[in-house]
């Protein structure tokens, strides 16, 4: 038998908001028998970490209340708790069959949708997919590759923050961070924001959405989503993206100095799984200086100091 | 301790002694207060948001810690009664070919019993008791009411013990 009362107070005193300790006393008051039961209760409570697999499972959700469509932050946590225990998660939005993927910085991951679209996930991404809408993807955070089944009809959409793209026949890359999203086109077009904007970008061309605006610019076709074999190709951009890029691609933890982050780089840098040869490689081609920090690395200006690169 | 905390836990020390009586600290509850203030002086909190609230949570752990401490006491006492040997080996170390299938066996049911409970209670179980999230947080994120996290939570929390009790009785 389980004691109701106590496991309203096993499960309120668990709350990390929980503050009505007075109420809590007085309980504890009102019958001697009320503080074993707790203490019983809130043993088998800590024993329950035994049982409970900690891994989220995919799961539908339950259609909901029609309302406002929340944002949803918890998304953001989820997958920072699925990222340390596995690569699904849970998701959740209203009137629909959301989940959501979260690949760990270093993994990558492929979804094949039903309608014939692949999404190549890089490492340290999140997206949300509908289980019913095969046509509807989210990029919460991340980079994600696009080769999508075009569709007049029913055009392929990816919300990235308050932006969506809209596919006319596409192979194309988005990448998202907190602060930009950049998206390049590798085949047929995508437009951005159909609905407001509507800039069309044929293959070759990229956009870049940041704190200094929308910007558009060339892009080698080839060059798009480069990650999935293995390269990072770039024309004239910043150290602080590339670092993003090798962080998310290589699973490291990357930081760039602040004399650093603002150089820009041209060329190819050949991804490798070993992050030791892989800076003693890359970093001098971008003119800089990988040095290990704790479990992650710095990228520094200028070239290797004796005895300050990384030691092979 | 150059916090609030120490104000805080002396304008609250009666209180707090209550607290610990009636949570079943009999005579030892003068002492419990006294480990606590120790404990304040020995740590360097820094500024804690809500201090009232978080005096009283040591003290409730403090007496969580102590009931674990009993217990296993007296399945130690219990277990050496029964004659099961001299070596108290404890049992989270060195586990076993067999145990370990025992333990994914257990998951299994855990896993099945959460998902019978449907999605949505699965989900508020998680997010609470695995994530450590408030009610009032995950009832926001669901866009539900506070009442219905709190049922969802309980019917979790049922099935979930019973779960437990029939293992334990295995």
């Amino acid at each position: 038998m389980i004691n109701e009362e106590a496991l309203g107070w096993v499960i309120r005193t668990r709350d990390p908001e929980f503050q009505d300790w007075e109420a809590f006393t007085l309980w504890l008051e009102a019958n001697p028998a009320h503080a074993p039961a707790y203490d019983a209760l809130m043993a088998a409570d800590s024993d329950l970490d035994n049982i409970v697999p900690e891994e989220p499972v995919i799961m539908p959700v339950a259609a909901n209340d029609r309302g406002p469509r929340r944002p949803l932050r918890w998304i953001a946590g989820g997958a920072v708790a699925a990222a340390l225990v596995g690569v699904i998660s849970v998701g959740l939005l209203n009137r629909s069959n959301i989940y959501s993927v979260t690949t760990r910085p270093g993994e990558t991951r492929t979804i094949a949708l039903d309608d014939g679209t692949r999404v190549e996930l890089n490492g340290g991404t999140t997206m949300r997919f509908d289980r019913k809408d095969a046509r509807f993807a989210a990029l919460d955070a991340g980079e994600a590759a696009f080769t999508v089944r075009h569709d007049a009809a029913n055009p392929f959409r990816v919300t990235v923050g308050d932006a969506v793209f809209e596919d006319a026949g596409t192979v194309f890359n988005i990448v998202h961070t907190k602060d930009a999203t950049h998206i390049g086109v590798s085949e047929g077009k995508v437009v951005y924001n159909p609905d407001a904007e509507a800039i069309a970008l044929p293959a070759g061309r990229a956009l870049s959405d940041d704190a200094q605006g929308l910007r558009l610019m060339d892009v080698a076709p080839g060059a798009v989503a480069s990650w999935r074999q293995g390269r990072l190709v770039y024309a004239n951009a910043s150290i602080a993206d590339i670092s993003q890029d090798i962080g998310r691609s290589l699973g490291v933890t990357l930081t760039a100095a602040p004399g650093a982050r603002a150089m820009r780089f041209t060329g190819t840098i050949r991804l490798d799984r070993d992050p030791a040869r892989f800076f003693a490689q890359a970093a001098p081609l971008m003119g800089l200086t990988a040095v290990r920090q704790g479990d992650g690395w710095l990228l520094k200006e200028g070239p290797a100091k004796e005895g300050d690169g990384p030691q092979n | 301790m150059a916090t609030g905390l120490s104000a805080i836990f002396m304008t609250n020390r009666a209180a707090l002694l209550r607290f610990l009586r009636a949570r079943g600290a009999g005579e030892d509850a003068e002492d419990l207060l006294q480990d606590m203030w120790m404990k304040l002086e020995a740590k360097d909190l820094g500024p804690v948001t809500d201090p009232l609230p978080y005096l009283y949570r040591m003290a409730n752990n403090l007496m969580l810690d102590r009931y674990r401490s009993s217990s296993r006491r007296e399945r130690r006492e219990q277990d050496w009664a029964e004659g099961a040997g001299g070596v108290m080996a404890d049992p989270s170390e060195d586990i076993g070919v067999d145990e370990r299938m025992i333990l994914n066996q257990r998951l299994n049911e855990a896993r099945a019993v959460l998902r019978d409970l449907g999605p949505r209670v699965e989900l508020v179980f998680r997010r609470f008791r695995i994530e450590g999230v408030g009610q009032r947080l995950i009832a926001e994120e669901l866009g539900v009411s506070l009442t219905t996290v709190e049922k969802d939570l309980q019917k979790a929390y049922r099935a979930m013990l019973l779960l437990k009790q029939k293992i334990d009785t295995e």
